[in-house]
Formats: C-alpha cells, sequence, structure tokens
C-alpha cells in the first residue's frame, strides 16, 4: 500500500495517496485543471500541455498528468501565466481544428473553449489553419467514422485499443501537425478493428463517433442516461444506455463502475437496436388451424390455465415441464422454477446451463463445492501464469479478455489449450492443439509431468485435499501411464510443448484458469473439469487471489438461473431438491405445506425432450429458450416438439421454436425490466428499465405469476422486483446478505451471508465449501470417444461462437451493425483436406452426420486442424445442432456439442 | 597559425579503421585493460574528476550520469548503455568522422562505461544514412569478439558485455534521447515523458546510461593520462577538446579538434583559414538548427559550455555554420523553421502547432513594411512553446529565433 501524502495546490491542504498523478489528486478534490489527452483508464500522455502547473523547486511549467505526488509538494495550479499559457495551447488547438458540431456527442474540447472565452474568432490569436492540411477522414467502419480535422491528436483512441483493449490496431499517420489516427493500414473496415468502440468512448472531441443514430442524436433532447448490465455474455458489464424520445439511441460502456470499468465488446455497444426492433413481439398469438392469430392477454392466459391445467388433471404431475432462461433476471427465473415446482408440481425446471457448463458445475460442485468462478475478474492481471482451455475468450467474453492482455502485458505467462486457433493463441506464450476429445489425457500427461518434476504443492495437499497423501497417491497411480510420450500419442500434441506448459504453470506463483465450453461441451465435459481440477489442486492454484478456476459464464444471467434455483435438482441456493429438510425449509419460505413439493428430482434440459419424445411430458411452458436452435440433435428434438399436446412460448421474437407454439406470449427485453443479472464472477448487478415494452409486450414474472393466479395458485404478493430479490435471498443463503439497495451503485459478489458482509472476491481461501471443508480430487482416466470418424463420416466437426453474433441470434441478428460484421453460416475446413477433396473457398457445401445434414458455404482455413471442421452455432439456416449428439455426459447430462462425425459434399458436382 | 589538439582523433588519417590490430598497436584498448583492474566506482570517479561534459550538445556532467545509472538500481536484471550516433544536427558530422576514421575509439569508451556501471548490454543507434559508419562499426565489433573484447568473461574478467547495432531510419528527434529509447524498443519515436531519467528507468525501464559518440571517445585518453591530465587541457568549466565542424564560405571547411576555449574567431580564421575570397562575415549559426546566430562581436569569446551560455549562445553540438554577407538571416532562420516543422512529430500541442504557425509569420514578416509587432509575435510564440512543449525539439525554436532578433533585428 502507498503511503497518504500531504500536498498543497494554490494553498490549499490536500492528503491523496503517494504516487497518484498530480491531476487525478486534483481533480479528485474538485480542482478541475484542464487537460485533453489525459484520461485516467490510459497511462500519461502529456501531449495537450493544458495541465502544465507550477511546483516549487522544479523548473518552468510541469504537465500534471505525468508528476505523481510526494509529501509537501507545493503546486500553482490556477494563476495568470498558467491560465494565459492554457488559452493560448487552446487557441492554438482551435488553429488547426475543425469546430463543426452537430450535438450527437460530448465535446470537451468545446467545454474548454467557452470556458476561456475563446467561442468568439475575435479573441483568438492565430489564424485557422486546419483547411490547408487536407485531413482525411475514413469512414469505411460499420460502427464509426473518423474525421481527422477534428482530431486534437492526444493518443487516448490509440491507447484505448492498445493499453484498455489489448487490440493496438491504432496508430499515427503521417507526421507532426499532419499526422492523423490510422487503422490498420489505413483503411478501418479492412483493419484488425473488430468495433468495440473504445476509442468512441475515450475521444474527447468529435474526431471518432459511432455512426449509429448519430443523425438522430440530440444530446440536449436526451431524456436520461441508465445504467444497467449488459444483455449478451456473462461478463456483466455496465453500460450506460442514453435514453431520447423514448429509445436507447446510444449504449457506452459506465466509467468507474466494476467489472468493466466502462469497456464494452461490439456487441455490447452497437447490439441494442434488437429491443426497437420492428420485429419485437407486441401481442399474445395463439394458433387456429396452424395459424398464428393476434389475441388478447385475457383469452391466452386463460387458454393456456386451462391446457396446462387439464394436462396435469389427465396426465399428472409429471407430465408438465418447463424451459427458464438465462436470458431474464433472477426475479424471472426464481418466479419461474417456483412456478414449476408450485403450479405444475414437479421440479422438471431447467434452462440453457444444461447445454453449456452443466459439466463444469457438476465437476466443481463435487470437487470444491461451489460451481461458480473461485476469483474475480480483476485476478487475471494478478495472475503469473493464465490457462486459457477450451475457451475462445476474445470472440465469446472479450472484455473478460480484456482483462487477460492486461495480465498478459503486466508480465504472466499464456497458456492456451484449444484444438482450434483462437485470437487469443496471438497472445499465447504456449498453445497446445489436442485433437478434439482428448482433453483428458492432455491434463493427465500435464499432472503426471508436475508429478515427476516434483512440481507439487505437498502443504496445500497435505491441508487443504481430503485423503491428504493419500488421495494424491491415487491420483499419481492413475495419471502414471500418461507419459509424455503416450500423452503425445493421444493428443497428437507435441510432448515437449506439453512439458513447458505444464512446468509454468506448477511452478507459477499465481495460476489462473478460465475453463470454456471447449471442456463442457463433451460427452466426457465432467471427467474434463475434474482432471483440470486434480491439477490445480495438487500445484495449490486455488483459494488465493490470482489463483483459481473460472468458468466464463456465457449469458448474462447463467450464473444466477442457476443460483435462484432454476433446476431440476436444485432449490435456490444450490440446494438438493431430493432431501426432506430441505423441502421443509423452502417450503416454510414459501409458506406452503410440505406435501406441495415434489421430493423428486426433475428432468434435465434434454432428459425433458426426450420424455416428450417418449410421450411422458405433454406440455411445456418455454420462458425465453430456443431450442430448435440450442438443443442437439435438432431433428429428434423436433419431433420431440411435434409431439406435445401444448406449448407456450414466451419471448421477445419469433425464433425457430416459436412455430411450434400453440400459444406465444410476448415479453419485455431487458432494457424495459428491473431487477438483477448474477455475472461469471458471482457479482449480483441491476437491471434497469430504461424505455417501455412496445405494444402489450409484459414483463416475465408479471406473466408467470398471472398464469399461476389463473390455475389457482398464488406464488406471492410482490410489488416490485425489489420484493421478489428479498424472498431469494431468505431461500438462497449466499444471497442473504444482498438487497436491491445495497446494489444500487455497484454490484456484490456473493457468498454474502448478512447485510454487513461486503461480499466475497474470491472464494475457498480459507475452506472449500464441502462438508469436510477440504477439496476432493478425482482421477479419472481418458475415455476414447465412442462418436468416431469413419470411412462414411471422415471428419469431426466442432461448433462454437463468433463475436459478432451471440447463442441463436434471437437478439444479435437484429442489429445491422453486427449483421455487417458477420451475417453468413459457414464450415471452417484445413486447406489440405479441401484439396484433397476438390473443394474450394466459398463452395456450397452439403455437412451429413450420423443425425442429420445442412447446406452451409464452405470457408478454408488452417485455424481448424486437418481432419477437424468448425462451425458457428448461431444461424438458424444451417443449424449446427442437426448434426450433434444427444448422448449424455452422465455425471452432468451435457450433450457433446464439440464432436460429431461428419462428411462433406458439394452441394452441385464439382 | 595554431595546431590542432587530437585526442579523440589522434589516430584519425594514421591508422586503418578497419583494422582493430592497426587501433591495439596505437595503443588501443589499453585503457580498457586498465579499466578492467579497477573498481568500477573508481572508474566512474575518475570521469567525474576529469570534469568531462556530454559532446551531445547539452554539456551535462559525463560522469555524473554515470553514478546516476550505477546506482539507480542496485538490483535490477538488466542494464544498457547505449552510444547516441544518430548525428542529425544540420552542420554537424563529427560522430561520423570519428566512426568513420577511428570507431575502436568510440567502442572502447563504450565498453569501459559498460564495466563501470555494470552493463548487460550495449547498443550503437547509428544514423540510418551512415552507411561507411555503420559498416566499420558492424566490422569493429566482430573484431573486437574476435579478440575478446566482448561476449562471455571479457578477458577473463568474468564481465559479460556485448554490442549491438540499431540503425535509426532518419528522424532528427529520434536524435533526442528518451525518443530514441523509444525508437531502439521498436516503437515509433515519440519523446518520453521525463521524468523518470534514462539513469532511473531507460531502455525497457532499466537503468540506462545515454551518451553521444564523442563523449565515449574521450573516455579511453582520460582513463589512460588520468583525470588530473585531463583538466589540465580545456577551460576550467569545460576541460578537454571539442570537435567542431565548420562549413560555409570559408576557406578550409571542415572538422577540427581542439582544446576547449579557442575562441571562435580562432576558428573560423585561422583553423578554417578565414573567408574565401570576396566574401564578407556576417553571421555564424552555432549547434545547428537547435543552435544559435551570432554576429562578428562575438568572434572573440572563448568556446566552452558556459562561456557562450552566459552570451546567450550555445556550444551545442560543435556546428559552426558561417555566413556571408549575400546570405540573408530571413532565409536561413525560416530555413531552419522549416526544418523543424518537418521534423516535429506532432505529439504535443505547443511544437506541432506552433511549428506551423511560427511559418505563417516568417512569411507575414517578409511581406510586411513594418515587422515590428510581428517579430514580438514571433518570439512570444517560441517562448511559449519552450516552457510548454514536451520534449528539447520544441524547446528549441526560440534559441534561432531570440539570437536572429537580437543580432539581425534589422535584417530580418
Amino acid at each position: 500500500m502507498t503511503q497518504d501524502v500531504t500536498i498543497y495546490i494554490d494553498g490549499r491542504r490536500i492528503v491523496a495517496p503517494g504516487g497518484q498523478l498530480l491531476i487525478e489528486t486534483a481533480r479528485s478534490n474538485g480542482i478541475m485543471i484542464p487537460g485533453l489527452c489525459y484520461h485516467k483508464k490510459i497511462t500519461p500522455t502529456g501531449a495537450c500541455r493544458l495541465c502544465v502547473c507550477k511546483i516549487k523547486g522544479m523548473n518552468g511549467f510541469v504537465a500534471s498528468c505525468t508528476v505523481p505526488v510526494t509529501q509537501g509538494m507545493e503546486v500553482t495550479a490556477y494563476d495568470d501565466e498558467l491560465e494565459d499559457m492554457r488559452r493560448f495551447l487552446l487557441d492554438y488547438l482551435l488553429s488547426e481544428h475543425n469546430e463543426e458540431f452537430d450535438g450527437s456527442y460530448d465535446d470537451e474540447f468545446r467545454q474548454l473553449k467557452i470556458q476561456y472565452n475563446l467561442e468568439e474568432k475575435a479573441n483568438r490569436k492565430f489564424p485557422s489553419i486546419w483547411k490547408q492540411l487536407n485531413y482525411p477522414a475514413d469512414k469505411s467502419s460499420p460502427i464509426l467514422s473518423y474525421d481527422a480535422s477534428k482530431c486534437i491528436k492526444c493518443f487516448r483512441c490509440i491507447k484505448a485499443c492498445d493499453e484498455v483493449q489489448g487490440k493496438n490496431v491504432l496508430s499515427f499517420a503521417s507526421r507532426g501537425i499532419t499526422s492523423y489516427i490510422t487503422a490498420g493500414f489505413d483503411n478501418w473496415k479492412e483493419s484488425e478493428c473488430d468495433g468495440c468502440g473504445e476509442c468512441i468512448q475515450l475521444c474527447p472531441t468529435g474526431a471518432i463517433v459511432e455512426t449509429l443514430h448519430r443523425d438522430k442524436i440530440d444530446l440536449e433532447k436526451t431524456d436520461r442516461k441508465v445504467i444497467s448490465t449488459c444483455p449478451y455474455c456473462g461478463v456483466g458489464c455496465q453500460i450506460a444506455m442514453l435514453v431520447q424520445e423514448g429509445r436507447i439511441v446510444r449504449v457506452n460502456g459506465a466509467e468507474g463502475l466494476p467489472p468493466n470499468d466502462g469497456r464494452l465488446c461490439v456487441k455490447g455497444r452497437f447490439g441494442y437496436d434488437f429491443v426497437h426492433s420492428h420485429e419485437r413481439l407486441t401481442t399474445p398469438l395463439i394458433k387456429r388451424n396452424g395459424k398464428f392469430e393476434p389475441a388478447s392477454w385475457e383469452e391466452a392466459l386463460e387458454l393456456i390455465s386451462s391446457k396446462f391445467s387439464s394436462i396435469k388433471h389427465e396426465h399428472g404431475s409429471q407430465a408438465l415441464a418447463g424451459y427458464s432462461s438465462a436470458k431474464c433476471t433472477n426475479e424471472d427465473n426464481y418466479l419461474f422454477q417456483k412456478f414449476v415446482r408450485l403450479v405444475f408440481g414437479n421440479n422438471n425446471v431447467d434452462y440453457c446451463t444444461r447445454l453449456c457448463h452443466a459439466s463444469t458445475v457438476v465437476a466443481m460442485l463435487r470437487s470444491i463445492g461451489d460451481g461458480a468462478g473461485s476469483n474475480s475478474i480483476e485476478d487475471y492481471v494478478l495472475a503469473d501464469c493464465i490457462l486459457v482451455t477450451g475457451n475462445n475468450m476474445i470472440d465469446t467474453h472479450p472484455v473478460t479478455a480484456t482483462f487477460v492482455k492486461q495480465g498478459k502485458k503486466r508480465g504472466a505467462k499464456l497458456v492456451v489449450i484449444d484444438p482450434k486457433w483462437t485470437p487469443m493463441v496471438k497472445y499465447a506464450d504456449i498453445w497446445l492443439q489436442p485433437r478434439l476429445g482428448t482433453d483428458v489425457a492432455l491434463l493427465n500427461g500435464m499432472i503426471n509431468v508436475i508429478i515427476e518434476r516434483g512440481l507439487i504443492d505437498m502443504e496445500f495437499i497435505e491441508n487443504r485435499v481430503e485423503g491428504g497423501i493419500e488421495s494424491f497417491n491415487q491420483l499419481r497411480e492413475i495419471t502414471k501411464k500418461y507419459t509424455p510420450e503416450y500423452t503425445e500419442e493421444l493428443t497428437s500434441v507435441t510432448a515437449s510443448q506439453m512439458m513447458r506448459a505444464a512446468i509454468l504453470f506448477a511452478r507459477s506463483k499465481r495460476s489462473m484458469v478460465a475453463t470454456g465450453m471447449g471442456m463442457s461441451q463433451q460427452v466426457t465435459g465432467t471427467n474434463n473439469v475434474f482432471t483440470l481440477i486434480n491439477m490445480l489442486l495438487i500445484t495449490g492454484h486455488l483459494g488465493k487471489p490470482g489463483s483459481g478456476i473460472n468458468p466464463p459464464r456465457g449469458q448474462n444471467n447463467v450464473q444466477g438461473a442457476s443460483d435462484v434455483g432454476t433446476s431440476p435438482l436444485t432449490y435456490p441456493g444450490y440446494i438438493p431438491v431430493g432431501n426432506d429438510d430441505n423441502r421443509r425449509r423452502v417450503a416454510e419460505i414459501w409458506n406452503v405445506p410440505y406435501e406441495a413439493l415434489s421430493g423428486k428430482p426433475g428432468l434435465t434440459t434434454v432428459e425433458i425432450m426426450k420424455a416428450a419424445h417418449s410421450g411422458e411430458i405433454k406440455g411445456m411452458y418455454i420462458m425465453g429458450e430456443n431450442p430448435m436452435i440450442t438443443d442437439p440433435n435438432l431433428n429428434h428434438t423436433e419431433e420431440a416438439i411435434k409431439k406435445l399436446e401444448f406449448l407456450v412460448v414466451q419471448d421477445i421474437f419469433h425464433t425457430e421454436t416459436t412455430p411450434f407454439a400453440d400459444v406465444i406470449l410476448p415479453a419485455a427485453s431487458f432494457a424495459e425490466k428491473d431487477g438483477t443479472f448474477v455475472n461469471s464472477d458471482r457479482r449480483v448487478l441491476r437491471v434497469r428499465k430504461a424505455v417501455e415494452s412496445p405494444g402489450d409486450a409484459r414483463q416475465d414474472w408479471k406473466i408467470i405469476l398471472d398464469i399461476a393466479n389463473r390455475m389457482g395458485v398464488n406464488l406471492g404478493n410482490y410489488e416490485n422486483e425489489s420484493d421478489i430479490f428479498d424472498e431469494i435471498a431468505l431461500a438462497a443463503p449466499m444471497m442473504a446478505g444482498i438487497s436491491h439497495d445495497r446494489i444500487e451503485q455497484r454490484g456484490i459478489q456473493w457468498p454474502c451471508p448478512d447485510k454487513d458482509h461486503p461480499g466475497t472476491p474470491t472464494l475457498f481461501l480459507d475452506r472449500f465449501n464441502t462438508p469436510s471443508g477440504r477439496a476432493r480430487l478425482n482421477p479419472v482416466e481418458h475415455i476414447p470417444q465412442k462418436e468416431k470418424a469413419d470411412l462414411d463420416f471422415p471428419y469431426i466437426l466442432n461448433s462454437g461462437r463468433i463475436l459478432y453474433q451471440y447463442h441463436s441470434s434471437t437478439m444479435s441478428r437484429k442489429n445491422n451493425a453486427l449483421n455487417e460484421f458477420a451475417n453468413e453460416a459457414y464450415v471452417l475446413m484445413h486447406p489440405s483436406d479441401a484439396e484433397k477433396n476438390g473443394l474450394h473457398e466459398g463452395l456450397k457445401v452439403r455437412l451429413t452426420s450420423r443425425r442429420g445434414k445442412l447446406e452451409t458455404n464452405l470457408r478454408l482455413s488452417e485455424e481448424v486442424a486437418p481432419g477437424e471442421l468448425f462451425m458457428p452455432f448461431h444461424y438458424g439456416e444451417s443449424a449446427v445442432n442437426r448434426l450433434t449428439s444427444d448422448e449424455l455426459d452422465p455425471h452432468s447430462k451435457i450433450a457433446p456439442f464439440k464432436l460429431s462425425a461428419c462428411r462433406v459434399e458439394a452441394v452441385v458436382a464439382v | 597559425m595554431a595546431d590542432e589538439f587530437r585526442v579523440v582523433l589522434k589516430n584519425c588519417g594514421k591508422i586503418n579503421p578497419g583494422s582493430i590490430d592497426d587501433y591495439i598497436g596505437a595503443g588501443g584498448y589499453q585503457a580498457f585493460r586498465k579499466a578492467l583492474k579497477m573498481e568500477p566506482e573508481d572508474v566512474i570517479d575518475e570521469l567525474i574528476e576529469s570534469g568531462l561534459r556530454g559532446r551531445g550538445g547539452a554539456g551535462f556532467s559525463t560522469g555524473l550520469k554515470k553514478r546516476f545509472t550505477s546506482q539507480a538500481c542496485l538490483r535490477c536484471e538488466n542494464r544498457y548503455v547505449i552510444c547516441n550516433a544518430d548525428e542529425g544536427e544540420p552542420g554537424t558530422w563529427k560522430d561520423r568522422i570519428i566512426m568513420e576514421n577511428d570507431p575502436h575509439m568510440y567502442l572502447e569508451g563504450l565498453l569501459i562505461a559498460a564495466w563501470s556501471i555494470r552493463a548487460t548490454k550495449g547498443y550503437v543507434y547509428i544514423r540510418g544514412e551512415y552507411f561507411k559508419a555503420i559498416d566499420l562499426t558492424e566490422k569493429a565489433l566482430a573484431d573486437m569478439r574476435m579478440k575478446g573484447f566482448l561476449g562471455e568473461d571479457i578477458l577473463g574478467s568474468g564481465f559479460s558485455f556485448d554490442i549491438e547495432i540499431r540503425k535509426g531510419a532518419g528522424s532528427y528527434l529520434c536524435g533526442e534521447e528518451l525518443t530514441l529509447l523509444e525508437s531502439l524498443e521498436g516503437k515509433r519515436g515519440y519523446p518520453r515523458i521525463k521524468p523518470p531519467y534514462p539513469a532511473e528507468k531507460g531502455l525497457w525501464n532499466s537503468p540506462t546510461l545515454i551518451n553521444n559518440v564523442e563523449t565515449f571517445g574521450c573516455f579511453p585518453a582520460i582513463i589512460s593520462k588520468g583525470s588530473g591530465w585531463y583538466r589540465s587541457t580545456g577551460t576550467e568549466k569545460s576541460p578537454g577538446t571539442k570537435i567542431f565542424t565548420i562549413s560555409g564560405p570559408v576557406r578550409k571547411p571542415g572538422f577540427y579538434e581542439v582544446e576547449m576555449g579557442t575562441t571562435l574567431r580562432s576558428l573560423i580564421y585561422d583553423f578554417a583559414g578565414g573567408m574565401i575570397a570576396g566574401k564578407e562575415f556576417r553571421a555564424a549559426i552555432l549547434g545547428g538548427a537547435a543552435g544559435t546566430f551570432i554576429d562578428e562581436s562575438m568572434l572573440d569569446c572563448e568556446t566552452g559550455f558556459d562561456k557562450l551560455r552566459e552570451k546567450g549562445a550555445t556550444l551545442g553540438s560543435g556546428a559552426i555554420i558561417v555566413m556571408d554577407k549575400e546570405m540573408q538571416v530571413w532565409e536561413m532562420l525560416n530555413s531552419i523553421l522549416r526544418f523543424f516543422e518537418h521534423e516535429s512529430c506532432g505529439k504535443c500541442v505547443p511544437c506541432r502547432v506552433g511549428s506551423r504557425q511560427l511559418l505563417l509569420i516568417m512569411q507575414q514578416i517578409k511581406r510586411s513594411e513594418n515587422s515590428s509587432r510581428l517579430k514580438e509575435e514571433l518570439l512570444e510564440q517560441a517562448m511559449v512553446m519552450e516552457k510548454t512543449s514536451l520534449c528539447p525539439l520544441g524547446q528549441s525554436h526560440i534559441l534561432p529565433i531570440r539570437s536572429a532578433l537580437r543580432y539581425f533585428y534589422d535584417d530580418l
């Protein structure tokens, strides 16, 4: 910790942390020294010189953005000479500046111009020269434009791109007064710019401005700025939505708030237009004679309650099931699971987590007692070694990736394990590229090396692992045969590379793991994560800041939906349903008789579809999910859905699933709701209403309550979302201390057991959340995959996500800005495979697996290994899950989205 | 006629610059051998004692710079010595002369410096157009490795050190030491914020000693002959010799190494042979573009860092550009300001915009009947630039402007 120092600014005594930059000290004490190149998120530049001060004992003027405060420093921030100098410099800047202003952005320079009385040309000394300088403009980017005549060359965009986002796309072209910002080789569209817009956010003038709604925005007319949580991935970025005339017209990152401190990605910043899409559902729809017809809420709700009631009456309570949604708030999800348990009378409630991190959660729960990320996002900056495995983070969790890149910049070593090249490989010290489906073998091989080299943390094993040395010996026995040579044979990863990675991971003082779908979406998903945790435990890399296991969650509220009990197996707070005491406890909180709760664990996502297929499930209530894209083996899913007697889909758009519904209910989007999401590092974050819902669309929780009421069950008397959260806090012990008013300013990380608890940034500091308080090693063997390539299906297909689309693309594809970056389905194939088969780039191809087929466009890329393919799963027209298998991981019931044997043929003979 | 006093250039023209044996035959590397037997601290003491001041232009005490570097961070893994051979000051070619005629002289100096601060790696940052200097330095480094003066365990001393060449790419600003560091790190040549100074956090954040070629070239003689001897040459405040490069309409333009304290008149009229027939002395520019104009009245001033500074002039790099009566001071000043505008990197506002605005005023002055207000304006803007610019480039415009106005107000 730095010591506080006392300094004097214009005679005022100020206590500040030693080493803080003088400008920061001054400004945080209300002394607003002007400055345009300084921004607290980036390193000082010292370019604009406006913040010059005088410091006793130093010669001449000193730029206050470049001087750390020291004890006793005596500063003159304002006197006539300094102010003259600042006016002089502003006047200089104005001479090279195009002052056109359309009122659509904050212009810090313009404000200073007014402050220093330089608006009038008569008050200026220097002739305007900007027109002679022939400044260029770049309007090629789909999301922004750059106008060099409005650029003050402050470096903020360059540093935003490099230091904040770790992308380093921007630089100056030319020199001196004619210099201007350039992206890549002077064309923004063709550069590596991925559209995060950090440069826009940090630009102090209007040189870099987003094009989206630029023609409409008038800052003087905007109603308000609403801080909320981003609706895309699970980073939980805090966003500031600018609302004008009832519509969101701009989104910025909310500066100064964790977890993102103002950073966003292209989806978070430019993916909000879906809210106001004309394709939004605005009225309930009832299918009559095979066609959807608008209906009143009254009609729709009546039909739903009578159908659900009659199915329950005729086929028993087990004949109904619900899919809840990771896109909805905790409050929505909590009421949804309460609805299924009390109204349907069973535990058949699940959601997409089953399809993404279920295996991770199961492995973590069994090994260490909590299924959520053990650390905070900031910890990536602390770590000495970062292992990113099966996680295409730069595309899927772009803002988390910025922390990883900063860690790397700070000096951490980065190891990437992925069968497919990902952009993170560019930053990696070591990239291990195992064959698809060989993760257990690879990690056992690494464990073997760590043990052989004596790089284990014996003290940790003895004190923090159940069974201590004995358990360790079992692991040692099992991993003995995974010698580097044998591991290479199984995985195709070079022994020496694997050994380097293992040694680096074990030897580093703090090692952090980010594990993604590549690990979890396999038949061996749980085993994969067991092995990963084994490696962490024997090296002692758990339960410390900067050390731990973190599965970045794919959707905005996957974490929260699980936390609040949207699970067939657990009540809110991960309390198992199969236990009588637990049933009693929940019944008491809900004020219902114990018998009202079913003691029988419910069916999971894919099991529900299988039960629908076999006729056991007759009716379903789907809130905000799109199984006709996201479930594995879609042909089977389609058959199952068609067999349902009655299906209700509640969503904000028509989806691939809605055609199969009997009733479609229009719901409110995130921007029309109050409530909370929980992000990947367990931060409970506020969601705030910014705009009104279109048409008759309603909030999910209110719809749920209404259906329940009509079916004769009062789920509770809630005035608002805050009341619902108070009940969640009662039911889920790890959120006991959290309430809406406590997280008004910033989120709190659970566990937070009481009102005075500050939340928990790092889990397992003293004990693991198991009954014994110790972690468990779960040694497992590599199991060869059942799904194998053969002569008929010679390729192994991997699936995943890309940066510009999201999940089943229900939301993301409604944004032109995102579609301009990527809007076409494709399959990636290694060029050598294409050559062998006489296929070429851009060809229309048919992919066939043992379960189904689809058509898509062929792209050739060395990002995939020979013999392997990759497809993004977002696109309904080429839904990759027509090909995937629904063989399930026995522990977690997750499906192997990452591994399907396929063949590829040209649609038209070549 | 006076004779030169050659210390740094003592072998110039006498030995084959491509032969390390020639250099050794002329007593080369004896100073380094002697230094190796001394404690590093004692080497630094010797240099401080000698009173040697940096020959790059600023004139800071070389020994003190070394002491700061050596004491900056005792635990640091790396410590660098850099030779600034990016000679770019107009009218200056002294470093080229050293490198092309006796490359081992400055490299031996660099080695002595490396030993004294326990440096781990050295770089010579050479102006990219200096092809011959680069070739000869490359050859010299290879020969030094062969002879065991570079590499692991140099001459059995346990001291390991090597030197690499980096080429500049034509930016004047990259000769500024902090910008040079950026360039060496592979970044674009923008000046760094000071402090920290290179002695504390230089190349890749490690303690770094940067000296000019000529400065390093002085080290062997100081170590061989002792600081006492060195102090006995030159003047009290500016001991030693200085290489001057004299250009313009003089009879014998060229380079001359003389003792500090030699008057400008002696340099121009004795060494350079005076004005060529029919030309009359009007002015001289001392120190290049970032230098000062003088007129006849200054010619009897002794050279040396402080003596000249007292009179508002600069020694700078040692360039003396002589102008005759037919040459216009306005043209010369305008040319210098155009040079600055071209070389301004554009990072800080005062230099970026000021460089251009000053040129506009120069145009107005040329057209104007009564330009006194404009001249005041010229001076005022240059003064603000001096006070607020980030690096020495923007702080330099004032030097030629103020001196030109002082001596040639009416000619402008």
